[in-house]
């Protein structure tokens, strides 16, 4: 006997049984597009909306620079055709403006902004370091010079190019990506400013007015920190959400297919015990069959059910509801990995329902485990909005796992985004498939019974 | 060599001996009996040499080989008729056929000629494509027998395959385990239906509680009670001339008289008939009707256990 054998009998024996079709199949169809139709509304924009952790680095000195841009101030090196009057009255402004206070408090604590972004300000050394133990996802460098700069761009008509550096981790691109355009629209928004205010002191020059023009720098400064707080920043951020965005019917297409693949496994665990009391266990054993061939059947039987199920799920939610799934190799992935991980939970239950010889275990999985670890995965309502101790533990649902990379995927994420979930699939699957067999392998003593369907015991 | 050989073969349940130190002999070519009432341990015994028990005591040698220790050396070139169905009913019985062809490793062209050749023996050609579970009790077992013959096992055991069934299915098995055994499979045969194992089988083992209390070929068995044969003869009167009489003939254990009955027991057998014949001839009494009980494995079974084979 070959295991592909008891798989294709299994096969057939499903798709002979009209019941477990509407169950897996359909249902999943059916109350998927149920679901998205009555939740659309409550529902338009769906998204992974976790903070990310950034770190500041400041390279500058503030006082240094500051001491530095004033002497040149009074040196007379920006101030060359200006009188005395004029100097001080921009002195003046000079300690009103602050470039830290509108970068960290008006910019970065903004809220808008802070819903994504968490910062800490670090030092170098030590950004690197949580970069690279993934407490972070990006480090920002705010360079040398950078309060000399500011300040010589804002209050003077020279410009000096400010380089703020985004350090990112690899394997979170899109965040970093998230964190670099934010940081993009704080460098065009200040070099919008400064050429606003750069053509307004030429006009002004060229007009003859002088240096009152300098009176009007507390306008600019207000100007800039509002303009910061508002629509430019705001429109990038949103323009990131945007793509990640997802229809209801896109997450209810993976909920469904994400929980009734559980009914794959439940359907699957209770073969065994069926064989045996049909006694087309014993026959196959009789044949010279091994019973871990037999286990390998079952184990492969599930995993192409559900497979089966995933697909028809993506099949039908890519025609009828426009769907997107994404990537379709990722998709394919992270589908063959739930499904190595389901099948091994398909065998475990089997295996003990085997073993205690009813029908109970399999019974409470079908009618209890299923709702429930489809609640904490995130089939019935995204886990964003459950306390996050039921988030924790659906993270560890298969259910839950596969959920979370589809979505992931579905958003336009890549392979790193979805690594760590995949690698837990696979390592639950090899968890079950070790104690199924072992429970099985302990069977010795507790013999199959005889042709008679009587439920025995044997002294070993 | 025997094909197969069975030696002080035990086996414990939790509380039950279902098998208590048996020791027999099957050879290539016979038709084997294991009879035995419910719970006599023939199932148990069966179970064992097919490897899927193993047993407390005892050793299995197949062409002098255990097979306790090396199941491998029996399983291709064993058939085994469970005694229940053991099919899938959702499947056809093509289907069903086929599956245990795969068990066996047959496949492709060579197992459609089998599975042909099979149903043709078995007598369910037309029904293949139905599924199992709209079968007749018979038919079930046709396929039952049929799933166990497509590997053209040299040696079929088959466990009381005839339990339930309609008498045309019945003879129908029967002729197929003849033709069978014709083609030269070896089989053991089990059942508790005496006149089966005494219409087949060459050789018979009596079991009851996990024991061999008898074995022989069927006239061999019958022997042991020959000297039990049980004549009655009914008169219109019985005289007390006649009764003295038939007390004097040899051989004649007992005598069990009613008012016109008598019944003879004897414990050897040969002339006796001719000795009965001449006293009554010369009685005034006249014979109304003479029944022999003819000896049968019944008979040896109520003999040797007290018991009746069937309750
Ligand atoms: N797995 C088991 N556990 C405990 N007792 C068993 C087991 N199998 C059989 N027995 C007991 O062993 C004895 C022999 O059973 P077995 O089935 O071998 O008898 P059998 O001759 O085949 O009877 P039947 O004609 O009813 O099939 C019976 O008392 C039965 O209850
Ligand atoms: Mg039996």
């Amino acid at each position: 006997m070959k295991v592909r054998d008891v798989v294709y009998k299994d096969l057939k024996l499903i798709f002979s049984d009209k019941k477990a079709l509407v169950i897996m199949i359909l249902m999943p169809i059916i109350l998927s597009s149920i679901l998205s139709m009555a939740l659309s509304g409550s529902f338009t924009d769906y998204s992974i909306k976790k903070s990310i952790d950034i770190a500041i680095v400041k390279e500058y000195d503030k006082n240094k620079e500051l001491k530095k841009f004033k002497n040149n101030l009074s040196n007379g090196i920006f101030s060359k055709n200006m009188s005395n009057e004029d100097i001080n009255n921009m002195t003046t402004k000079v300690k009103d403006f602050n470039i830290e206070n509108i970068f960290f408090n008006e910019f970065l604590d903004n809220k808008e902004i802070k819903e994504i972004i968490n910062y800490k300000v670090l030092k170098r050394s030590d950004a690197i370091n949580k970069l690279k133990n993934k407490e972070l996802t990006a480090i920002v460098i705010l360079p040398k010079d950078f309060i000399f700069d500011m300040h010589t761009n804002i209050l003077t008509p020279f410009r000096n190019k400010v380089d703020i550096k985004v350090i990112g981790d690899p394997d979170e691109s899109i965040k970093s990506k998230i964190v670099e355009s934010v940081m993009k629209g704080f460098s065009q928004q200040i070099s919008t400013l400064v050429i606003g205010k750069n053509v307004f002191i030429e006009t002004a020059l060229n007009e003859g007015i002088g240096y009152e023009v300098f009176n009007d720098i507390e306008t600019i400064i207000s100007d800039m920190t509002s303009n910061i707080k508002s629509n430019n920043i705001n429109l990038d951020y949103e323009k990131i959400n945007g793509k990640k965005s997802i229809s209801s019917f896109s997450y209810y297409a993976v909920a469904m297919a994400t929980m009734f693949i559980l009914f794959a496994a439940g359907y699957g665990s209770r073969t065994l015990l069926e064989e045996k009391e049909n006694i087309t266990y014993q026959r196959m054993v009789i044949s010279g069959t091994r019973k871990f061939k037999i286990l390998a059947g079952k184990y492969f039987t599930i995993f192409t059910l559900a497979l089966i199920q995933i697909i028809t799920m993506v099949i039908f939610s890519s025609i009828l509801l426009k769907a997107n799934w994404g990537s379709f190799p990722l998709v394919m992935l992270i589908s063959l990995c739930v499904v190595f991980a389901i099948a091994g939970l398909g065998i475990l239950i089997a295996v003990i329902t085997y073993k205690i010889g009813n029908y109970k275990v399999a019974n409470v999985f079908e009618s209890a485990i299923i709702q429930v670890m489809a609640l904490l995965g995130g089939s019935f309502i995204p886990v964003e909005v459950m306390p996050e101790f039921i988030q924790k533990l659906g993270s560890f649902t298969i259910n839950g796992l596969a959920l979370k990379s589809y979505i992931k995927v579905m958003m336009g994420y890549g392979i790193n985004e979805i690594f760590s979930s995949l690698l837990t699939l696979l390592i639950i699957g090899v968890i079950f498939i070790i104690i199924s067999v072992t429970l099985l392998k302990r069977e010795e003593r507790w013999k199959y019974v005889k042709y008679n369907k009587v439920k025995t015991y044997e002294t070993a | 060599m025997a094909l197969l050989e069975v030696k002080n073969l035990e086996k414990d349940f939790k509380e039950v001996k279902a098998v208590d130190d048996i020791s027999f002999k099957v050879q290539k070519g016979e038709i084997f009996g294991l009879l035995g009432p419910n719970g006599a341990g023939k199932s148990t015994t069966i179970s064992i040499i097919s490897t899927l028990l193993k047993p407390t005591k005892g050793d299995i040698k197949y062409k002098g080989e255990s097979i306790v220790k090396n199941s491998k050396l029996i399983q291709p070139k064993l058939g085994v008729v469970p005694q229940e169905i053991a099919l899938y009913p959702e499947l056809s019985g093509y289907e069903n056929l086929k599956f245990w062809g795969h068990a066996y490793n047959i496949r492709g062209k060579k197992l459609k000629k089998r599975i042909e050749d099979v149903s043709e023996i078995i007598g369910v050609k037309e029904r293949l494509k139905d599924k199992i579970s709209k079968y007749s009790g018979g038919m079930k077992r046709r396929i039952n027998i049929g799933a166990a013959l497509l590997h053209e096992p040299e040696l079929l055991i088959m466990d009381e395959p005839t339990v339930g069934i309609d008498p045309q299915s019945r003879n129908h098995i029967l002729e197929t385990v003849n033709k069978l055994n014709e083609k030269g499979t070896t089989v053991i045969y089990t059942s508790h239906y005496m006149e089966e194992v005494e219409a087949i089988c060459t050789r018979i083992n009596i079991m009851d509680k996990g024991k061999i209390i008898a074995s022989g070929t069927k006239d061999e068995l019958i022997e042991i009670i020959n000297g039990n044969k049980k004549i009655n003869l009914k008169f219109d009167k019985v005289s007390q001339s006649l009764i003295k009489d038939l007390e004097s003939i040899e051989y004649i254990s007992k005598l069990d008289v009613s008012e016109n009955e008598i019944i003879i027991s004897s414990n050897n057998g040969e002339n006796i008939f001719k000795d009965i014949t001449e006293v009554v001839t010369a009685s005034d009494s006249s014979l109304i009707s003479i029944d022999i009980n003819k000896p049968n494995l019944e008979a040896v079974f109520l003999h040797l256990t007290g018991r009746a084979l069937r309750d």
